[in-house]
Protein backbone atom coordinates (compact mmCIF):
# COMPACT_ATOMS: atom_id res chain seq x y z
CA UNK A 1 0.00 0.00 0.00
CA UNK A 2 2.91 2.57 0.76
CA UNK A 3 4.64 1.76 -2.57
CA UNK A 4 2.50 3.19 -4.77
CA UNK A 5 1.40 6.20 -2.43
CA UNK A 6 5.63 6.88 -2.24
CA UNK A 7 5.08 6.41 -6.14
CA UNK A 8 2.64 8.26 -6.97
CA UNK A 9 4.12 11.19 -4.45
CA UNK A 10 7.32 11.10 -6.48
CA UNK A 11 5.68 11.29 -9.49
CA UNK A 12 2.97 14.32 -8.53
CA UNK A 13 6.36 16.44 -7.50
CA UNK A 14 7.84 16.11 -10.12
CA UNK A 15 5.12 16.62 -12.58
CA UNK A 16 4.69 19.85 -10.39
CA UNK A 17 7.81 21.06 -9.86
CA UNK A 18 9.95 20.21 -13.52
CA UNK A 19 7.32 19.12 -15.93
CA UNK A 20 4.67 21.72 -15.91
CA UNK A 21 6.91 24.87 -15.84
CA UNK A 22 9.07 23.19 -18.48
CA UNK A 23 6.02 22.39 -20.69
CA UNK A 24 4.75 26.22 -19.85
CA UNK A 25 7.35 27.47 -21.31
CA UNK A 26 7.11 25.48 -24.85
CA UNK A 27 3.16 26.23 -24.88
CA UNK A 28 3.57 30.14 -24.37
CA UNK A 29 6.61 30.24 -27.36
CA UNK A 30 4.87 28.81 -29.32
CA UNK A 31 1.07 30.06 -28.56
CA UNK A 32 1.54 32.51 -31.45
CA UNK A 33 2.36 29.74 -33.71
CA UNK A 34 5.76 28.57 -34.61
CA UNK A 35 6.21 31.88 -36.96
CA UNK A 36 6.39 33.86 -34.76
CA UNK A 37 8.43 31.95 -32.42
CA UNK A 38 10.69 31.52 -35.68
CA UNK A 39 10.79 35.53 -35.73
CA UNK A 40 11.48 35.91 -31.79
CA UNK A 41 14.61 33.55 -31.86
CA UNK A 42 16.06 35.07 -34.97
CA UNK A 43 15.86 38.80 -33.69
CA UNK A 44 19.29 40.16 -34.12
CA UNK A 45 19.36 40.92 -30.05
CA UNK A 46 18.19 37.26 -29.41
CA UNK A 47 20.72 36.01 -32.28
CA UNK A 48 23.74 37.98 -30.66
CA UNK A 49 22.59 36.69 -27.27
CA UNK A 50 22.56 32.86 -28.13
CA UNK A 51 26.09 32.99 -30.11
CA UNK A 52 27.43 35.15 -26.81
CA UNK A 53 26.45 32.11 -24.34
CA UNK A 54 27.86 29.33 -26.96
CA UNK A 55 30.98 31.74 -27.34
CA UNK A 56 31.85 32.17 -23.73
CA UNK A 57 31.05 28.07 -23.15
CA UNK A 58 33.37 26.91 -26.11
CA UNK A 59 35.87 29.55 -24.34
CA UNK A 60 35.21 28.20 -20.45
CA UNK A 61 35.15 24.38 -21.80
CA UNK A 62 38.73 23.70 -22.91
CA UNK A 63 40.05 26.16 -20.08
CA UNK A 64 38.43 24.37 -17.50
CA UNK A 65 39.19 20.78 -18.78
CA UNK A 66 42.95 22.03 -18.77
CA UNK A 67 42.69 23.51 -15.45
CA UNK A 68 40.70 20.71 -14.16
CA UNK A 69 43.00 17.83 -15.21
CA UNK A 70 45.95 19.99 -13.59
CA UNK A 71 44.42 20.15 -10.48
CA UNK A 72 42.68 16.75 -10.07
CA UNK A 73 46.72 15.34 -10.89
CA UNK A 74 48.61 17.31 -8.64
CA UNK A 75 46.08 16.72 -6.03
CA UNK A 76 45.77 13.17 -6.46
CA UNK A 77 49.14 12.13 -6.96
CA UNK A 78 51.47 14.86 -5.14
CA UNK A 79 51.71 16.35 -1.55
CA UNK A 80 52.49 19.41 -1.50
CA UNK A 81 52.16 21.98 0.88
CA UNK A 82 48.73 24.34 0.40
CA UNK A 83 47.63 21.01 -0.83
CA UNK A 84 44.72 20.35 1.59
CA UNK A 85 43.75 24.52 0.91
CA UNK A 86 43.35 23.68 -2.76
CA UNK A 87 41.07 21.08 -2.77
CA UNK A 88 39.08 23.29 -0.24
CA UNK A 89 39.75 26.64 -3.00
CA UNK A 90 38.43 24.61 -5.36
CA UNK A 91 35.01 23.85 -3.48
CA UNK A 92 34.59 27.59 -2.74
CA UNK A 93 32.26 28.28 -5.99
CA UNK A 94 30.21 25.89 -4.79
CA UNK A 95 29.33 27.69 -1.43
CA UNK A 96 28.95 30.88 -2.49
CA UNK A 97 26.41 32.92 -4.12
CA UNK A 98 27.00 33.48 -7.89
CA UNK A 99 25.98 37.16 -7.42
CA UNK A 100 28.52 37.73 -4.35
CA UNK A 101 31.28 35.98 -7.09
CA UNK A 102 30.14 38.76 -9.67
CA UNK A 103 30.68 41.66 -6.93
CA UNK A 104 34.05 40.28 -5.97
CA UNK A 105 35.45 40.31 -9.54
CA UNK A 106 33.69 43.76 -10.09
CA UNK A 107 35.80 44.84 -7.13
CA UNK A 108 39.08 43.13 -7.69
CA UNK A 109 38.80 43.31 -11.74
CA UNK A 110 36.60 46.21 -12.35
CA UNK A 111 37.60 50.06 -13.55
CA UNK A 112 38.39 50.80 -9.39
CA UNK A 113 39.39 47.70 -8.03
CA UNK A 114 43.18 47.18 -8.00
CA UNK A 115 44.16 44.84 -11.07
CA UNK A 116 41.44 46.99 -12.83
CA UNK A 117 42.89 50.14 -11.93
CA UNK A 118 46.70 48.64 -12.60
CA UNK A 119 45.71 47.99 -16.85
CA UNK A 120 43.05 50.96 -17.16
CA UNK A 121 46.15 53.08 -18.71
CA UNK A 122 47.01 50.36 -20.90
CA UNK A 123 43.51 50.29 -22.31
CA UNK A 124 42.48 46.89 -21.30
CA UNK A 125 38.98 46.71 -19.52
CA UNK A 126 38.20 43.51 -17.58
CA UNK A 127 34.77 44.08 -17.18
CA UNK A 128 31.65 44.67 -18.64
CA UNK A 129 32.39 42.67 -21.72
CA UNK A 130 33.49 39.28 -22.56
CA UNK A 131 36.70 38.51 -20.77
CA UNK A 132 34.49 39.53 -17.76
CA UNK A 133 31.87 37.16 -18.41
CA UNK A 134 34.13 34.22 -19.15
CA UNK A 135 36.13 34.84 -16.08
CA UNK A 136 33.36 34.70 -13.93
CA UNK A 137 32.12 31.52 -15.84
CA UNK A 138 35.27 29.78 -15.39
CA UNK A 139 34.74 31.05 -11.26
CA UNK A 140 31.24 29.50 -11.16
CA UNK A 141 32.70 26.40 -13.24
CA UNK A 142 36.09 25.63 -12.02
CA UNK A 143 34.91 23.12 -9.62
CA UNK A 144 33.18 20.55 -12.20
CA UNK A 145 35.93 18.97 -14.07
CA UNK A 146 38.00 18.28 -10.86
CA UNK A 147 35.41 16.71 -8.98
CA UNK A 148 34.50 14.36 -11.34
CA UNK A 149 38.37 13.26 -12.34
CA UNK A 150 39.58 13.31 -8.81
CA UNK A 151 37.93 10.53 -7.02
CA UNK A 152 38.71 8.36 -9.96
CA UNK A 153 41.99 9.52 -10.69
CA UNK A 154 42.83 8.98 -6.93
CA UNK A 155 41.40 5.34 -6.53
CA UNK A 156 42.96 3.81 -9.88
CA UNK A 157 45.96 4.00 -11.86
CA UNK A 158 48.74 5.08 -9.73
CA UNK A 159 50.25 1.05 -9.60
CA UNK A 160 49.47 1.45 -13.14
CA UNK A 161 51.97 4.11 -13.65
CA UNK A 162 54.20 2.77 -12.04
CA UNK A 163 54.47 -0.03 -14.02
CA UNK A 164 54.67 2.17 -17.09
CA UNK A 165 57.43 3.71 -15.75
CA UNK A 166 59.45 0.66 -15.11
CA UNK A 167 58.39 -0.62 -18.94
CA UNK A 168 60.33 2.51 -20.17
CA UNK A 169 57.18 5.22 -20.75
CA UNK A 170 57.98 8.66 -20.63
CA UNK A 171 55.81 11.15 -18.97
CA UNK A 172 53.72 12.08 -21.64
CA UNK A 173 53.45 8.27 -22.77
CA UNK A 174 52.25 7.59 -19.66
CA UNK A 175 49.67 10.32 -19.43
CA UNK A 176 48.11 9.45 -22.98
CA UNK A 177 48.53 5.42 -23.04
CA UNK A 178 47.59 4.86 -19.10
CA UNK A 179 46.26 7.53 -17.34
CA UNK A 180 43.95 9.58 -19.58
CA UNK A 181 41.79 6.64 -20.90
CA UNK A 182 41.16 5.91 -16.73
CA UNK A 183 39.19 9.25 -16.57
CA UNK A 184 38.23 10.10 -19.97
CA UNK A 185 34.14 9.56 -18.94
CA UNK A 186 34.46 11.29 -15.74
CA UNK A 187 36.38 13.70 -17.82
CA UNK A 188 33.49 14.44 -20.31
CA UNK A 189 31.09 14.57 -17.51
CA UNK A 190 32.74 17.28 -15.83
CA UNK A 191 33.17 19.00 -19.07
CA UNK A 192 29.29 18.72 -19.76
CA UNK A 193 28.25 19.20 -16.85
CA UNK A 194 30.46 22.44 -16.28
CA UNK A 195 29.52 23.67 -19.94
CA UNK A 196 25.72 23.24 -18.75
CA UNK A 197 26.30 25.21 -15.61
CA UNK A 198 28.26 28.18 -17.61
CA UNK A 199 25.21 28.47 -20.64
CA UNK A 200 22.46 28.61 -18.02
CA UNK A 201 24.45 30.51 -15.38
CA UNK A 202 22.76 34.20 -14.56
CA UNK A 203 23.43 35.90 -11.29
CA UNK A 204 27.25 36.38 -11.71
CA UNK A 205 27.39 37.21 -15.33
CA UNK A 206 24.78 40.07 -14.79
CA UNK A 207 27.10 41.79 -12.08
CA UNK A 208 30.07 42.09 -14.75
CA UNK A 209 28.51 41.94 -18.21
CA UNK A 210 27.33 45.34 -18.30
CA UNK A 211 23.94 44.44 -20.20
CA UNK A 212 24.57 46.40 -22.98
CA UNK A 213 22.43 45.30 -25.68
CA UNK A 214 23.29 43.13 -28.38
CA UNK A 215 26.93 42.88 -26.84
CA UNK A 216 27.10 41.88 -23.88
CA UNK A 217 24.09 39.62 -23.03
CA UNK A 218 24.33 36.51 -22.82
CA UNK A 219 20.79 34.01 -23.21
CA UNK A 220 19.80 33.86 -19.64
CA UNK A 221 19.94 37.75 -19.27
CA UNK A 222 18.65 38.46 -22.40
CA UNK A 223 15.36 36.19 -21.22
CA UNK A 224 14.56 38.70 -17.99
CA UNK A 225 15.11 42.06 -20.52
CA UNK A 226 12.79 40.69 -22.93
CA UNK A 227 10.23 39.44 -20.14
CA UNK A 228 10.85 42.93 -18.17
CA UNK A 229 10.38 45.03 -21.68
CA UNK A 230 6.32 43.00 -21.42
CA UNK A 231 7.64 40.89 -24.76
CA UNK A 232 6.92 37.95 -23.00
CA UNK A 233 6.65 35.82 -26.67
CA UNK A 234 10.37 36.80 -27.15
CA UNK A 235 10.96 35.55 -23.56
CA UNK A 236 9.80 32.64 -23.93
CA UNK A 237 10.81 31.88 -27.38
CA UNK A 238 14.40 32.46 -26.24
CA UNK A 239 13.57 30.22 -23.18
CA UNK A 240 13.08 27.50 -25.42
CA UNK A 241 16.49 27.94 -26.75
CA UNK A 242 18.39 27.86 -23.20
CA UNK A 243 15.81 24.59 -22.45
CA UNK A 244 16.84 23.00 -25.81
CA UNK A 245 20.46 23.55 -24.76
CA UNK A 246 19.91 22.45 -21.36
CA UNK A 247 18.25 19.40 -23.05
CA UNK A 248 21.06 18.27 -25.31
CA UNK A 249 23.60 18.35 -21.74
CA UNK A 250 20.86 16.16 -20.39
CA UNK A 251 20.87 13.80 -22.95
CA UNK A 252 25.10 13.96 -23.50
CA UNK A 253 25.14 13.09 -20.03
CA UNK A 254 22.44 10.41 -20.17
CA UNK A 255 24.43 8.45 -22.82
CA UNK A 256 27.33 8.75 -21.11
CA UNK A 257 25.93 7.10 -17.89
CA UNK A 258 24.29 4.42 -19.70
CA UNK A 259 28.00 4.08 -21.93
CA UNK A 260 30.42 4.26 -18.77
CA UNK A 261 32.95 1.90 -19.08
CA UNK A 262 33.27 1.02 -15.53
CA UNK A 263 29.94 -0.21 -14.89
CA UNK A 264 30.96 -3.22 -17.33
CA UNK A 265 34.06 -5.87 -17.11
CA UNK A 266 35.32 -4.77 -20.24
CA UNK A 267 36.05 -1.18 -21.07
CA UNK B 1 73.68 -9.57 -15.32
CA UNK B 2 74.55 -9.38 -11.55
CA UNK B 3 73.48 -6.48 -9.01
CA UNK B 4 75.66 -5.37 -6.30
CA UNK B 5 74.73 -3.01 -3.96
CA UNK B 6 76.60 -1.63 -1.34
CA UNK B 7 75.78 0.81 1.59
CA UNK B 8 72.18 1.75 0.51
CA UNK B 9 70.51 3.86 3.08
CA UNK B 10 66.83 6.15 2.97
CA UNK B 11 65.58 7.51 5.79
CA UNK B 12 61.53 9.44 5.23
CA UNK B 13 60.89 12.78 6.64
CA UNK B 14 60.75 13.00 10.55
CA UNK B 15 64.19 10.79 10.54
CA UNK B 16 63.04 7.30 10.50
CA UNK B 17 65.54 5.17 9.15
CA UNK B 18 63.54 2.38 6.63
CA UNK B 19 67.14 1.13 5.07
CA UNK B 20 70.26 0.95 7.45
CA UNK B 21 73.52 0.19 4.78
CA UNK B 22 72.06 -2.25 3.36
CA UNK B 23 74.61 -4.61 1.36
CA UNK B 24 73.56 -7.52 -1.02
CA UNK B 25 74.96 -8.89 -4.15
CA UNK B 26 73.02 -11.15 -6.49
CA UNK B 27 74.55 -13.54 -9.01
CA UNK B 28 74.02 -13.82 -12.43
CA UNK B 29 70.67 -15.91 -13.13
CA UNK B 30 70.37 -16.36 -9.27
CA UNK B 31 67.01 -16.25 -8.04
CA UNK B 32 67.18 -13.73 -4.43
CA UNK B 33 64.23 -13.51 -1.78
CA UNK B 34 63.72 -10.59 0.39
CA UNK B 35 62.14 -11.96 3.14
CA UNK B 36 60.56 -9.82 6.29
CA UNK B 37 57.70 -8.90 8.32
CA UNK B 38 56.23 -5.41 7.07
CA UNK B 39 58.00 -2.46 7.74
CA UNK B 40 61.06 -4.45 7.63
CA UNK B 41 62.14 -2.06 4.76
CA UNK B 42 61.75 -5.07 2.00
CA UNK B 43 59.95 -3.03 -0.26
CA UNK B 44 61.78 0.15 0.26
CA UNK B 45 65.28 -1.39 -1.19
CA UNK B 46 63.46 -3.29 -3.88
CA UNK B 47 61.65 0.54 -5.27
CA UNK B 48 65.12 1.64 -4.72
CA UNK B 49 66.58 -1.10 -6.98
CA UNK B 50 63.66 -0.82 -9.58
CA UNK B 51 64.30 3.49 -9.18
CA UNK B 52 61.15 4.40 -8.33
CA UNK B 53 62.74 5.49 -5.15
CA UNK B 54 66.00 7.36 -4.77
CA UNK B 55 68.07 6.34 -2.50
CA UNK B 56 70.02 8.94 0.17
CA UNK B 57 73.47 7.00 0.09
CA UNK B 58 74.83 4.36 -1.24
CA UNK B 59 75.42 2.49 -4.21
CA UNK B 60 73.69 0.26 -6.97
CA UNK B 61 75.83 -1.55 -9.68
CA UNK B 62 74.64 -3.46 -12.65
CA UNK B 63 77.42 -5.48 -13.92
CA UNK B 64 79.65 -2.88 -12.48
CA UNK B 65 78.26 0.04 -13.94
CA UNK B 66 76.68 2.48 -11.56
CA UNK B 67 73.19 2.86 -11.67
CA UNK B 68 72.41 4.19 -8.27
CA UNK B 69 70.52 7.83 -10.53
CA UNK B 70 69.39 6.15 -14.14
CA UNK B 71 65.65 6.75 -13.65
CA UNK B 72 63.59 3.91 -13.56
CA UNK B 73 62.60 3.77 -17.17
CA UNK B 74 65.76 3.26 -18.35
CA UNK B 75 66.75 0.83 -16.33
CA UNK B 76 65.33 -2.30 -18.41
CA UNK B 77 64.65 -3.88 -15.12
CA UNK B 78 61.04 -6.28 -15.17
CA UNK B 79 58.63 -5.46 -12.13
CA UNK B 80 55.83 -7.57 -10.86
CA UNK B 81 53.16 -5.42 -8.61
CA UNK B 82 51.72 -6.75 -5.55
CA UNK B 83 48.35 -5.68 -6.98
CA UNK B 84 49.70 -6.78 -11.20
CA UNK B 85 48.68 -3.20 -12.10
CA UNK B 86 47.72 -4.24 -15.58
CA UNK B 87 46.69 -1.66 -18.03
CA UNK B 88 42.86 -2.12 -17.62
CA UNK B 89 41.76 -0.62 -20.49
CA UNK B 90 43.96 -2.53 -22.72
CA UNK B 91 44.03 -6.22 -24.10
CA UNK B 92 46.09 -8.70 -23.09
CA UNK B 93 48.16 -8.88 -26.01
CA UNK B 94 47.88 -4.88 -25.56
CA UNK B 95 49.28 -5.38 -22.10
CA UNK B 96 52.28 -7.38 -23.15
CA UNK B 97 53.25 -5.30 -25.90
CA UNK B 98 53.29 -2.12 -24.12
CA UNK B 99 56.99 -2.04 -23.01
CA UNK B 100 58.02 -2.65 -26.97
CA UNK B 101 55.09 0.18 -28.05
CA UNK B 102 56.93 2.70 -25.94
CA UNK B 103 60.54 2.10 -27.22
CA UNK B 104 61.48 5.62 -29.25
CA UNK B 105 62.92 5.65 -33.14
CA UNK B 106 65.09 2.44 -34.22
CA UNK B 107 65.05 0.74 -31.00
CA UNK B 108 61.05 0.31 -31.65
CA UNK B 109 60.38 -3.45 -32.85
CA UNK B 110 58.54 -3.21 -36.41
CA UNK B 111 54.61 -4.03 -35.64
CA UNK B 112 54.96 -7.06 -36.89
CA UNK B 113 57.88 -7.85 -34.61
CA UNK B 114 56.24 -7.13 -31.82
CA UNK B 115 53.37 -8.89 -32.51
CA UNK B 116 55.60 -12.20 -33.02
CA UNK B 117 57.46 -11.58 -30.06
CA UNK B 118 53.87 -10.75 -28.14
CA UNK B 119 52.71 -14.45 -29.23
CA UNK B 120 55.61 -15.83 -27.82
CA UNK B 121 55.09 -14.42 -24.47
CA UNK B 122 51.41 -15.56 -24.77
CA UNK B 123 52.80 -19.01 -25.16
CA UNK B 124 55.58 -18.92 -22.71
CA UNK B 125 52.51 -18.26 -20.31
CA UNK B 126 50.31 -20.70 -21.80
CA UNK B 127 48.10 -17.93 -22.35
CA UNK B 128 48.36 -18.05 -26.29
CA UNK B 129 44.76 -17.80 -27.09
CA UNK B 130 43.85 -15.41 -24.54
CA UNK B 131 45.43 -11.90 -25.88
CA UNK B 132 41.87 -10.45 -27.11
CA UNK B 133 40.79 -10.46 -23.26
CA UNK B 134 40.77 -7.85 -20.78
CA UNK B 135 42.41 -7.84 -17.37
CA UNK B 136 38.83 -7.75 -15.78
CA UNK B 137 37.98 -11.02 -17.58
CA UNK B 138 40.94 -13.21 -15.81
CA UNK B 139 41.50 -14.87 -13.12
CA UNK B 140 43.77 -13.74 -10.60
CA UNK B 141 46.32 -16.49 -11.66
CA UNK B 142 45.97 -15.45 -15.14
CA UNK B 143 46.61 -11.52 -14.28
CA UNK B 144 49.69 -12.71 -12.71
CA UNK B 145 50.92 -14.38 -15.65
CA UNK B 146 50.20 -11.54 -17.98
CA UNK B 147 51.47 -9.22 -15.27
CA UNK B 148 55.05 -11.44 -16.09
CA UNK B 149 54.52 -11.84 -19.30
CA UNK B 150 54.78 -7.82 -19.72
CA UNK B 151 57.53 -7.30 -17.84
CA UNK B 152 59.67 -10.10 -19.16
CA UNK B 153 58.91 -8.66 -22.22
CA UNK B 154 60.81 -5.89 -22.12
CA UNK B 155 63.95 -8.79 -22.54
CA UNK B 156 64.50 -7.12 -18.69
CA UNK B 157 68.36 -7.17 -17.04
CA UNK B 158 66.78 -7.84 -13.93
CA UNK B 159 63.41 -9.08 -12.77
CA UNK B 160 62.12 -7.66 -9.44
CA UNK B 161 58.97 -9.26 -7.96
CA UNK B 162 56.77 -7.18 -4.78
CA UNK B 163 54.38 -9.96 -3.08
CA UNK B 164 53.19 -11.39 -6.79
CA UNK B 165 51.59 -14.12 -4.91
CA UNK B 166 50.10 -12.54 -1.96
CA UNK B 167 46.52 -12.10 -3.52
CA UNK B 168 46.23 -16.18 -4.79
CA UNK B 169 44.62 -18.82 -2.94
CA UNK B 170 46.84 -21.18 -1.27
CA UNK B 171 46.87 -23.82 -4.69
CA UNK B 172 47.48 -21.65 -7.56
CA UNK B 173 49.98 -19.76 -5.56
CA UNK B 174 52.27 -22.66 -5.28
CA UNK B 175 51.44 -23.49 -9.06
CA UNK B 176 52.59 -20.27 -10.14
CA UNK B 177 55.06 -20.76 -7.44
CA UNK B 178 56.84 -23.14 -9.69
CA UNK B 179 55.98 -21.49 -12.87
CA UNK B 180 57.37 -17.77 -12.09
CA UNK B 181 60.79 -19.90 -11.15
CA UNK B 182 60.76 -21.95 -14.47
CA UNK B 183 60.18 -18.63 -16.36
CA UNK B 184 62.98 -17.08 -14.69
CA UNK B 185 65.41 -20.21 -15.52
CA UNK B 186 64.46 -19.88 -18.86
CA UNK B 187 65.32 -16.61 -19.58
CA UNK B 188 68.12 -16.87 -17.27
CA UNK B 189 67.46 -13.42 -15.74
CA UNK B 190 68.27 -12.99 -12.18
CA UNK B 191 65.20 -12.03 -10.29
CA UNK B 192 64.68 -10.65 -6.50
CA UNK B 193 61.66 -11.14 -4.75
CA UNK B 194 59.92 -9.53 -2.01
CA UNK B 195 57.92 -11.17 0.43
CA UNK B 196 56.60 -11.69 3.82
CA UNK B 197 56.10 -15.46 3.48
CA UNK B 198 58.72 -17.65 5.08
CA UNK B 199 57.45 -20.85 3.14
CA UNK B 200 57.08 -19.07 -0.46
CA UNK B 201 60.60 -18.07 -0.18
CA UNK B 202 62.38 -21.03 0.78
CA UNK B 203 60.57 -22.52 -1.83
CA UNK B 204 61.37 -20.43 -4.88
CA UNK B 205 64.87 -18.52 -4.02
CA UNK B 206 68.48 -20.01 -4.37
CA UNK B 207 69.32 -17.56 -1.25
CA UNK B 208 67.13 -15.51 1.33
CA UNK B 209 67.45 -12.01 3.06
CA UNK B 210 66.09 -11.64 6.18
CA UNK B 211 65.22 -7.97 6.58
CA UNK B 212 64.52 -6.39 10.16
CA UNK B 213 64.01 -3.09 10.85
CA UNK B 214 66.26 -1.40 7.66
CA UNK B 215 68.87 -3.94 7.95
CA UNK B 216 69.58 -7.36 6.19
CA UNK B 217 70.19 -9.83 9.60
CA UNK B 218 71.65 -13.08 7.52
CA UNK B 219 71.73 -13.69 4.00
CA UNK B 220 72.22 -17.58 2.86
CA UNK B 221 70.56 -20.62 1.46
CA UNK B 222 67.27 -21.79 2.55
CA UNK B 223 69.49 -24.97 4.05
CA UNK B 224 72.19 -22.22 6.01
CA UNK B 225 69.33 -20.10 7.61
CA UNK B 226 68.23 -23.32 8.59
CA UNK B 227 71.13 -25.28 10.21
CA UNK B 228 72.26 -21.51 12.05
CA UNK B 229 70.15 -18.66 12.25
CA UNK B 230 72.21 -15.84 12.79
CA UNK B 231 70.52 -13.44 15.04
CA UNK B 232 67.45 -14.15 17.87
CA UNK B 233 65.02 -12.43 15.11
CA UNK B 234 65.56 -14.76 12.08
CA UNK B 235 65.61 -17.77 14.78
CA UNK B 236 62.13 -16.52 16.13
CA UNK B 237 60.89 -15.13 12.38
CA UNK B 238 61.53 -18.65 10.74
CA UNK B 239 60.24 -20.58 13.86
CA UNK B 240 57.10 -18.12 13.52
CA UNK B 241 56.42 -19.34 9.95
CA UNK B 242 56.77 -23.23 10.07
Amino acid sequence: MRRPLLIALAMLFAFAVIVLPVAAIFTRAFAEGAGVWLSAITAPETRAAIWLTILTALIVLPINIVFGLCAAWAIARFRFPGRRALLILIEIPFAISPIVAGLCFLLVYGAYGPVGAALQPYGLQLMFNLTGIVLVSLFVTCPFVVREVLPVLAVTGEDEERAALTLGASGWQIFSYVTFPNITWPLLYGAILATARAIGEFGAVSVVSGAIRGQTMTLPLQIELLYNDYNTTGAFAAATVLALLALVTLILRGLIAAFHPARGATS
Amino acid sequence: MSLRIENLSKSFDGGTSVLDDVSLTVAEGEFVALLGPSGSGKTTLLNAISGLLSPDRGRILLDGEDITHLPAGKRRFGMVFQSYALFRHMSVAQNVEFGLRVLKGAERPSKSARRARVAELLDLIEMGDLGDRYPAQLSGGQQQRVAMARALAIDPRLLLLDEPFSALDAQVRQTLRASVRELQRKVGVAAILVTHDQTEAFAIADRVAVMNEGLIDQIGSPEELRAAPATPFVRSFLEAGT
